[in-house]
């Protein structure tokens, strides 16, 4: 059976800064995991973002590089050019992913670059004090939507839909949900292996939870998981093929 | 003449809403006022300080070299409050979570109020900031009922949403009030988190906790299918309850140890 803590995991560091039940950690957790299994945290390079995946910058005993707004994807498109061998993982959050950076994660599909994706959805911008973000769905209340988000603000974007319709037919699109563990640990590994053996793009959301700006305790915030669970549908998100393509 | 106040504690512990309270009760009262928060970028967990100016006269600058009084409460904020004290600095601390050794010299006096045992035994470990307020609004000599007002400015929202928050606050307030500070030297805080690991053994089961690393969400008590976990007496990291495991119950499944963001926790099978 596993350790209690993975080896990839920078012992001195811990315990982590995140908050008391924050998903980050639950997801990096079975990244660390994974890096174990694999064999692969001396191969590894990775990326993290500005918002709470910048505290995963002393997380791993693993190269780590921090860029702002959704740059890391490019930041790691570059790194890969450069050093091919390497497997580089791209790790933020919501607000990054499809907010500030959804230019640099559509452009980074449509040219399948050999990238993979990790992004993780608590639908708010959690280290800023639980502003709306594009995920966030109707009638949620956060900080900037007092009394419920409206429907003229958008019902709450779907991420991996969204980029399948730009991505090659070998690109790797799932969502994943921290509900379950050893189906997220799957999904994280296809994820990477995808990178590794056919150089193509992938792209991982994972949902999430946010104790601290949801408000919640640990029952009561996997309940509002299970809510979100309901509207972004878990699994690989099979790519629309066009009808003038398929002819 | 003005005081200057420095308050330290850790993210989540309601340092700004101490700060808060106080400076708008110095408002409400006529005094010039300047608050500062200072904190980093997480939300809980690391220190988080509020610089504190209360006058009569205009404050052209809100920071300052060397603090009057410095309230400190947690143990890891000592570090960021050394260079604001100096021999004149009044220190006050939570006597319960930091032994006076740890802190910075000072002739002035260091005073200790056990407030994270008055609020774990006696109340409930969130009126925590209301009770050291309390204390503090005595202090400095602020009448009670423009204290009390200070308070209802910075949480009335949570106190219309719910009565029983404003009377679990107002008890603690007046406790904190009327608390007369001890003489004691404070060198053995009752409350310091276990750095051992617990280890219990049971029929071909094995549990660990490391209490070092546990801040105690609840995840694991949360997603434990039979209910084998509860919290504990003992204390973890963030000096909050850690689980216990039931052995009887326990049937090894993993969940704890999958889900535990920390890695704190690990039931494992044993031949």
């Amino acid at each position: 059976m596993d350790k209690i803590m993975p080896t990839s995991w920078r012992a001195s560091s811990k315990p982590h800064l995140f908050c008391p039940g924050c998903g980050h950690a639950i997801v990096l957790k079975q990244l660390g995991f994974l890096f174990d299994e694999m064999n692969i945290s001396r191969n590894t390079t990775f990326g993290i973002d500005i918002g709470c995946s910048l505290l995963a910058w002393d997380f791993f005993d693993i190269d780590t590089v921090q860029t702002h707004h959704g740059r890391t994807t490019p930041t790691m498109v570059g790194f890969k050019t450069a050093k091919p061998t390497r497997t580089v993982l791209a790790y933020m959050g919501d607000g990054a992913a499809y907010a500030i950076g959804l230019q640099s994660i559509i452009h980074a599909a449509y040219r399948n670059d050999p990238v993979t994706v990790i992004t993780v959805n608590n639908e708010n911008y959690a280290m800023t004090g639980g502003q709306m973000s594009p995920e966030t769905l109707v009638g949620t209340l956060t900080t900037t939507t007092p009394s419920g988000k409206p429907d003229n603000l958008g019902p709450g974007l779907r991420g991996p839909e969204l980029i399948s319709q730009v991505a090659s037919s070998n690109a790797y699109i799932a969502r994943a949900s921290i509900s379950n563990p050893i189906q997220m640990k799957l999904a994280l590994k296809k994820a990477i292996e995808n990178q590794m053996k056919n150089n193509a793009f992938s792209f991982l959301e994972i949902l999430s939870i946010c104790p601290t700006n949801w408000k919640t305790n640990a029952k009561d915030s996997f309940a509002k998981l299970n809510e979100l669970e309901k509207y972004y549908s878990l699994g690989q998100i099979e790519r629309k093929t066009d009808e003038k393509e398929s002819k | 003449m003005s005081i200057k106040i420095l308050l330290a504690g850790e993210g989540g512990q309601g340092i700004q809403t101490i700060a808060k309270s106080l400076s708008k009760s110095a408002v409400t009262a006529g005094f010039e006022c300047s608050y500062i928060p200072s904190f980093g970028v997480e939300q809980r967990g690391t220190p988080s300080i509020a610089f504190l100016i209360i006058g009569r006269k205009e404050i052209r600058y809100p920071r300052f070299e060397k603090a009057d009084y410095v309230i400190v409460l947690q143990k890891r904020a000592i570090k960021a409050i050394k260079s604001f004290v100096d021999e004149k600095t009044k220190i006050i601390f939570d006597s319960s979570t930091i032994s006076a050794k740890a802190l910075p010299e000072t002739t002035a006096g260091l005073f200790g109020i056990p407030a994270t045992k008055i609020a774990y035994e006696k109340m409930i470990p969130k009126v925590f900031n209301v009770l050291v307020l309390g204390k503090l609004t005595d202090v400095f000599n602020i009448d009670y009922d423009l204290a009390w007002s200070g308070v209802v400015a910075s949480l009335g929202k949570k106190f219309q949403a719910n009565k029983t928050i404003e009377e679990k606050n107002r008890e603690a307030f007046d406790f904190g009030r009327h608390f007369v500070f001890e003489v004691a030297n404070f060198t053995k805080p009752a409350y310091v988190p276990s750095t051992k690991q617990i280890t219990t053994i049971g029929h071909h089961k094995k549990a660990e906790i490391i209490p070092a690393r546990c801040k105690g969400c609840g995840i694991c008590i949360a997603k434990c299918p039979v209910g084998a976990l509860k919290y504990s007496d003992e204390l973890g990291v963030y000096a909050t309850p850690i689980p216990e495991v039931d052995l009887e119950k326990c049937i090894a499944c993993g969940n704890c140890f999958r889900f535990c963001p920390d890695a704190a926790i690990k039931v494992e099978k044993t031949d």
